[in-house]
Parts: structure tokens; sequence; C-alpha cells
């Protein structure tokens, strides 16, 4: 039995908004203790207070999260500036949380040691861990590697932490913490079943080059010539826009994952992407419209919902680029509206729209970063 | 409605007012994004138009590109047909020599071996000791000689004259306008004192009105070929063979079929009886150029085509396919 709980408030006011979320969830928990849960949380609120307060509700609630650039839910669907938390209840099922900090000194060993501490720490068999780290102060690639590291073939899914498209600075939640630079992990073990999927609606558009210069996620020279000149080619001098990634086909590969560029260097023409590129991959600018978003985050819930082993998934958990909502605009709510209206009984959902998406492309197959695309993550345990 | 009622719709209207505001900032925000968005597309979309019509400037060049190697090829080609017909000349005069070889060959035997006689008999007579038995067998080898020599020599004569003929280029021929029916039929009473040695039939049908500008000598050449082939190949002792030519009109081309009801060319064979000195009968001294002359005017003189179809005791079928006018 896996018994969830979703709260949603679009007050701006913190106080209200919380009291707003939690008291939807005890109507919804009618008695039960949650053991773990999620918290998203637009960058405006007072996430020192909310978490007090969720912590004086559910204490030793083990609870992930972070800011965003937009919230989801089955309670108001898409909202922006809105706190919305789901919480986990089930006695079959092992959650539990831990958080690695000052990712930024050593992202992969970091993530690594936070997985491989925790792990020791769980009774039963480990299953899944879900993740919301930081996004802006090193490469979520790295950080990823890390976690994988610790995980061996157990999937991710997850979402890196936004602050409204400002790029400033991203904050993540573990337990009553509020941090930047962090990695917060959930870890699910025992009777857990899930499902996921993924697609993003961007398509590679004009001429292909060539990446002769990049280190991580900084890439310096394209076809030779300073980076930044790319997407000059395309936008005339306006900064690079993260509403079109880059197509990112690696050395011999016909397909192609999504980068977009999170900041630029005017002074060496550098684009710093929001995670690793291969040497010499071949990239193409992209191009995506409303109907082709809209019909891939379908697409990504409707394969999770296909690959779900068990006959009735308890929650679905969303995780939406944030440059999606760019391109979306007015449309961003009928990206969630979409998924819900096909159900024939809406499930408990609550999701985010982040900064880069976690999660594999394939069942079974290996975790990966991605940008501009939309994840889906079905939990149940029947 | 109580005080408590007023407080709780107060708050509600806060509530709202609180979130209207913030909304009201985030469209704001959303806007101005939105709009960079939408210029940005506009700039994107612009400049992959551009790339368009690059890219359709490009493969115009291209194709031009492809045009021109096209041609080149072409030229090329022709050349290296010329070079191929060089290269042919070659292997035809290496052929040549070796079939002029054999009889002056023997010839050469012959008179060096009459030389020696000659000196021997006239040793003979100068020493007084010549007997008549020795003069008479020297007079049997002078005649038995004589006549060798005279046969090979007339063989290379007949192998000279053949040779003259594949050289077509080098053939002075005469063009005119003419009607092709009245001419072949001139062409086959010609022949009939070749026919008249054997019991087969030479025949001609099609259209009487075919006029055509070209060579008469070439295609007399190439009918007298066809036939002269057929008369010694197709045909056992004791048969009597149907030959016969028709001709008709295909737009702008004549077209000549020529059949004969022998015993046809085996299926190894069919493709290089147009090559030269190509033959199954030198023994009895066919010289393999027959129909290679008749390939040779087809194609250099009258401008076009020849195919044979054949099948063991099926007969042949030549077509030969040409313009009504060379020019």
């Amino acid at each position: 039995m896996l018994k969830i709980a979703v709260g949603h408030s679009n007050d701006p006011d913190s106080i209200e908004a919380v009291d707003e979320v939690i008291q939807q969830c005890l109507d919804a928990l009618s008695g039960e203790i949650p053991q773990a849960g999620i918290l998203f949380a637009a960058i405006d609120f007072e996430h020192e207070l909310i978490l007090t307060q969720i912590n004086a509700t559910f204490p030793d609630l083990e609870l992930i999260g972070g800011t965003t650039d937009g919230e989801v839910s089955s309670v108001l669907g898409f909202q922006q500036d809105s706190l919305t938390l789901i919480l986990f209840c089930s006695d079959d099922i092992e959650i539990r949380a831990a958080v690695g900090r000052n990712i930024s000194q050593n992202p992969t060993a970091i993530a690594q040691q936070t997985v491989e501490t925790l792990k020791d720490t769980l009774r039963t068999d480990l299953r899944l861990c879900i993740t919301t780290p930081e996004s802006l102060t090193t490469s979520a690639s790295s950080i990823l590697e890390g976690l994988r590291l610790g995980l061996g073939t157990v999937p991710v899914l997850g979402g890196t932490t936004g602050d409204q498209t400002k790029i400033q600075r991203t904050y993540q939640f573990f337990k009553t913490e509020v941090l930047s630079d962090s990695v917060p992990i959930l870890l699910w073990g025992g009777n857990l079943l899930f499902s996921h999927g993924v697609a993003s609606g961007w398509r590679p558009i004009g001429k292909r080059s060539i990446v002769t210069k990049v280190h991580k996620n900084i890439i310096y020279e394209i076809d030779e010539k300073p980076a930044l000149e790319f997407y000059r080619y395309y936008f005339d001098d306006f900064a690079p826009d993260v509403a079109y990634p880059l197509a990112i086909f690696p050395p011999g590969e016909e397909t192609f994952f999504l980068r977009g560029a999170l900041s630029y260097d005017p002074d060496i023409g550098s684009l710093t992407v929001a995670a690793d590129v291969p040497k010499r991959s071949i990239i193409q600018i992209t191009d995506a419209t409303k109907d082709s978003i809209k019909a891939a985050s379908k697409t990504a819930f409707d394969d999770a919902w296909e690959t779900y082993p068990g006959t009735e998934p308890a929650a679905a958990l969303f995780f939406s680029c944030a440059w999606r909502r760019f391109v979306l605009g007015t449309q961003t709510n009928q990206e969630y509206a979409a998924i819900a209206n096909a159900l024939q009984h809406p499930i408990p959902s609550c999701g985010f729209y982040t900064y880069g998406e976690i999660a594999p492309l394939r069942e079974k197959g290996p975790t990966f970063f991605h940008n501009t695309t939309f994840a889906t993550l079905l939990l149940g345990n029947k | 409605m109580t005080p408590k009622d007023h407080e709780q719709i107060l708050q509600s209207l806060a509530k709202e007012n609180r979130i209207l505001k913030k909304k009201l900032e985030r469209s704001e925000a959303d806007k101005a994004r939105a709009e960079e968005t939408r210029r940005n597309k506009e700039s994107l979309l612009k400049r992959v138009i551009v790339e368009l019509q690059d890219s359709q400037a490009i493969l115009e060049k291209k194709s031009s590109d492809l045009e021109q190697a096209f041609n080149d090829l072409t030229l090329m080609q022709n050349k290296l047909v010329e070079a191929e017909k060089m290269s042919a000349l070659g292997s035809l005069v290496a052929g040549v020599a070796h079939e002029i070889n054999t009889p002056v060959g023997t010839s050469i035997t012959l008179v060096s071996m009459l030389s020696d006689e000659t000196e021997l008999l006239m040793k003979s007579i100068a020493q007084g000791q010549l007997k008549r038995s020795a003069f008479n067998s020297y007079l049997e080898i002078v005649q038995e000689s004589t006549d060798i020599l005279l046969s090979n020599l007339n063989r290379a004569g007949e192998l000279v004259q053949s040779f003259k003929q594949v050289a077509v280029d080098q053939l002075s021929l005469e063009q005119r306008t003419f009607a092709i029916k009245p001419y072949l039929e001139e062409v086959i009473v010609s022949l009939s004192p070749h026919l008249k040695k054997t019991s087969h039939a030479l025949t001609l049908s099609g259209d009487d009105t075919l006029t055509i500008e070209s060579y008469p000598g070439a295609l007399a050449q190439i009918a007298t070929n066809l036939v002269t082939n057929s008369l010694n190949h197709a045909f056992g002792a004791n048969i009597s063979g149907q030959l016969h030519f028709d001709i008709a009109r295909q737009d702008n081309q004549a077209v000549i079929y020529y059949t004969d009801n022998g015993r046809g060319i085996a299926s190894e064979h069919l493709g290089k009886i147009f090559d030269p000195f190509f033959t199954t009968t030198r023994h009895q001294g066919g010289t393999g150029l027959g129909l290679h002359i008749v390939y040779n005017l087809v194609t250099q003189k009258l401008k076009g085509s020849i195919q044979v179809q054949s099948q063991p005791n099926q007969g042949v079928l030549f077509q030969i396919v040409f313009p009504i006018s060379v020019r």
C-alpha cells in the first residue's frame, strides 16, 4: 500500500501558502503519518519558514526538493509562484533522504559518497533514486556520474533546481535545511513498482557544425571559431537563448541529445551549457513548436503508463524543462492538462519546471542528463 | 453577516489580491520573455531561410558542375573509344601479320628450295654430268613448287585485299541518293554466279519506295559478305537453304533484316562473330574478316548498328538499322 497526499497553493504569502498546503495534505492523509516528501517552491518564498512549518506538522519527514521555474500538481495544475508538496506513506516501501553538500568542490566524489553512505542504512533492496540537485554551480553531468557510480544500475529520476529564469542562485531542500550547491537524494527500497518515460519535441534545424574545442560543459570553439558566433549567426547580436538548445550528435551517433546555453562569456566567446558535450560532436541549432512540445509530453507520459509493471500507479512525478515553458507561453498549462484529461481517474501528481531533467532514455537503460525534455515517473506498489 | 463572515471574506479577498498582484508581476516578466523568444524565433527562421537559399545556390552550382563533369566524361569516353579503336587496330595488324606470314613463309621456303635445286642443276650442266632423270626430277619439283607458290601468293594477295576493306575509312565509297530495294536486287544478280553452284534460294522483300542518302558501295559489300558468310558456314552439302533480305522503315531509320535457315551460330561464338580474324573455318581458308568488315561498314559508313540473333539449328537473323540520311 502506497498512500499519497498532494498539497498545492498559489498564495504568494509564505505562511498562508504552507498552511494551505499542509491542510490539504492532512485532509488527504486522514490520520496516517507520512514517511517522506518532495517539496517544490517558487524562488520568491521564504523557504526556511516553509520547511519549519512542515517539520512542525510532520516531524522526521524524509524531505527533499528545491526551487523551481514553475510548479505543477493534480491539485492546481500548472502554476507559477506556487508551493506544492507530495507526501508518501507505505508500510512496505522504505524511503530515505540524504544530501551531498558543497557539491561543486568535487561533484562526482561527493555525489557518489552521499549515495553510498545512505545506501548502507537501507534495510531493503535499493530500487530507485529521486534527486533535485543544484544546476548553476557545477556540471550536472558530473553529479549524475557520481550518483551512477554509487547506484550501479539503479535508475535516477529528477530535475535540477531553478530560480525562475534569473540564473543567479537556486536552492535545494533537505529536511529543514535550505541549501545551495548541494545534491539532495531520496532513495527508495522495498516493494516499489515504477516506470518512466522521456520525450522532448525539439528538432534540429539549420547548418551542421563541429565542436572543435570543449572542456566538460564549456564550449569554446565551434568550427574553429568562438562558440558564441554560432548563436550570433542565428540570433544576430542577441544573447544565446535557452529556448533554442543545441542538438548534440556525439561522434558517430545518429541520435542527438539537447544542451541549452546557460551562460556565455562575451570576451572569449565561450558558451556554458547545462552538461558535458563530447569533443568533435556535430551540433545544430534546434527549434520546437507548441504542438510538438505538447505532443512530446503526452508521449513521455504514455510511455511510462504502458511500461508500468503493476495494474495501478499511485502517483506521478513530472520533471519538465523550464525552456519548454518559454516556448509554450500561455499554453504551458496544457502540458499537464493533456495528460490529466486523458486519464479516466486522475492520479495524484506533482512536479516542477527544472533547469535539466534526469532520467534513463529507456527501461533498464542508463540514466542521462537532459535539457528541454519532459520526464514522467510513475510510482506504486500494485 | 456576522463580523466573522466579514473577516473570512476579507481574508479570501486579500489572498485573491496577493495572487493577482503576483500573477501580474509574473505576467510582465513572462511577456518580456515571450517577446524575446519570438524575436529569436524570427531571427532563427530568417537565418534558416537564408541558409536554404545559400544551399539552393550551392546545389545549382553543383548541378552545373555535374553537367560539366558529365560533358567532360562524354568527351573522355569518346577519346577512350578512339584509343580502343587504335588498340583494336594494333591487334588487327598483328592478326594480319600472323595470317599473311603463313603463305609468305611457305613461299620463301619454296623459293629458297627452288634456288638450291636450280644451283645443283646448273653445277651438273657446267660439269657436263646432267642426266635426263635428274632434269625430269627437277622439272617435277619446279612444277609442284610453282603450283604451291601460286596458291600461297594468291592467298596472301586475298588477305591483303580483305585487309584493305577492313580499313573502311580508307575506302573511297561514293555517297548518293538511291532506292534500297532495286539496288539490292542488282547486288543479288551479281551474286548469282556463286549461288548457281548451290541449290539455295536468295530472295528479297519489303518497301519498294524507300530511298536513302547513303553509300551504295558499302551496302553492296555488306550484302555480299552476309550472303558469302551464309554460303560458307550455314549449310551442309546437299542442303537447299533459304536466304532472305527484308527492307523496312522505322521513323527516320532504314532497317534491313537478313535471315538464313542454316545451322545457326553456337552461343559461345555469338559474342565474337564481329571480332577481326574470328573464324570457325580457318583450315578451309576462312579469314575471319567478312563479318568484321560488315560491322565496320555499318557502324562507320552507315552510322548505324547491327545486331545478331541465332540459336543452333534455328538459322540466323541480322538486323541492321541506319539513318535514311547520313548527313
